[in-house]
């Protein structure tokens, strides 16, 4: 379970890759049955895909922390995109766990994470995640 | 499409609103595109069983919606600097989300667009709360 302990721990997934297929498919599973808007793009919120997935991957299958995935809620997200990132870039994405709280039987966990294409040094985004796991610490 | 001119721009205006249903197909097809496999949202009878009314859509999904929305305003993702909210309430397999967005401050310097943001279920639930949202516009 996660104890203050564990702030301040960070995970590093470099070299991720923006796939221009599977940003096309994340565009087609948020237009529905709409047309998507810009077809050759890359969805804002595909930073869910290379900037947040895979050091929370880490973070999940840490077991030090030991999260239980059974009682996740993913509670709030924020991303800024200071450079719009291309398909076909590399990214090297990190995250730090900045806080842990408990209360009301419940454990929140922050997360401050990073993507950063290294070909020019440009941050493509950063973001905070509440990740809510019930059962107290 | 370009981005609105700063001059464009005021304190109060309101974007477009976006309505869409969101299928348990389409909350799939977002379990693939996203590789968020949790049961909870593709497996109705799991998610009952962790006490949620069904299979709900993944925040992130939402997230994208919104953010569909605020770009469609701003002339394109590229002009979306930044967005945040919080995951108040599920959104169900067939429910309809409406996303909506008001401008709250223009800074006319640095050629930025503060917007409130947020979207509600066709239930009456608002399912993303404490949004906010930043637009790059233009001169």
């Amino acid at each position: 379970m996660p104890d203050l302990s564990h702030v301040g721990r960070r995970y590093s997934a470099p070299g991720q890759r923006i796939d221009p297929g599977s940003a096309t498919r994340m565009a087609a599973a948020i237009a529905g049955p709409d047309p998507v808007r810009e077809p050759d793009g890359v969805p804002p919120t595909f930073a869910a895909v290379y900037c947040l997935g895979p050091p929370l991957v880490q973070l999940f299958t840490d077991p030090e922390v030991g999260i239980n995935l059974a009682g996740l809620i993913h509670g709030e997200q924020s991303f800024e995109w200071p450079v719009q990132v291309r398909p076909g870039d590399i990214v090297d994405s990190s995250a730090e766990i900045t806080g842990i709280e408990s209360r009301r039987g419940m454990t929140f966990v922050r997360l401050a994470m990073e993507a950063v294409r290294p070909a020019d040094q440009a941050v493509v985004c950063r973001g905070t995640a509440l990740m809510i796991v019930r059962g107290a610490a | 499409m370009s981005a609105p001119a700063v001059s464009a721009v005021a304190v109060g205006d309101s974007i477009a609103p976006l309505s869409r249903r969101v299928t348990q197909d389409q909350i799939n097809a977002y379990a693939e595109a996203s590789g968020d496999h949790n049961p909870i949202h593709v497996d109705a009878e799991f998610a009952r069983s962790v006490g949620l009314p069904g299979a709900i859509a993944h925040g992130l999904l939402e997230l994208g919606i919104l953010a569909e929305c605020i770009a469609s305003w701003a002339g394109g993702n590229a002009n979306l600097a930044s967005l945040s909210c919080r995951f108040s309430k599920p959104l169900l397999a067939g429910d309809t989300i409406l996303c909506t967005g008001t401008v709250i401050a223009v800074d006319d310097a640095e050629g930025i667009a503060t917007l409130e943001v947020g979207a509600t279920s066709d239930r009456g639930d608002r399912v993303l709360t404490n949004g906010r949202a930043t637009v790059r516009l233009s001169r």
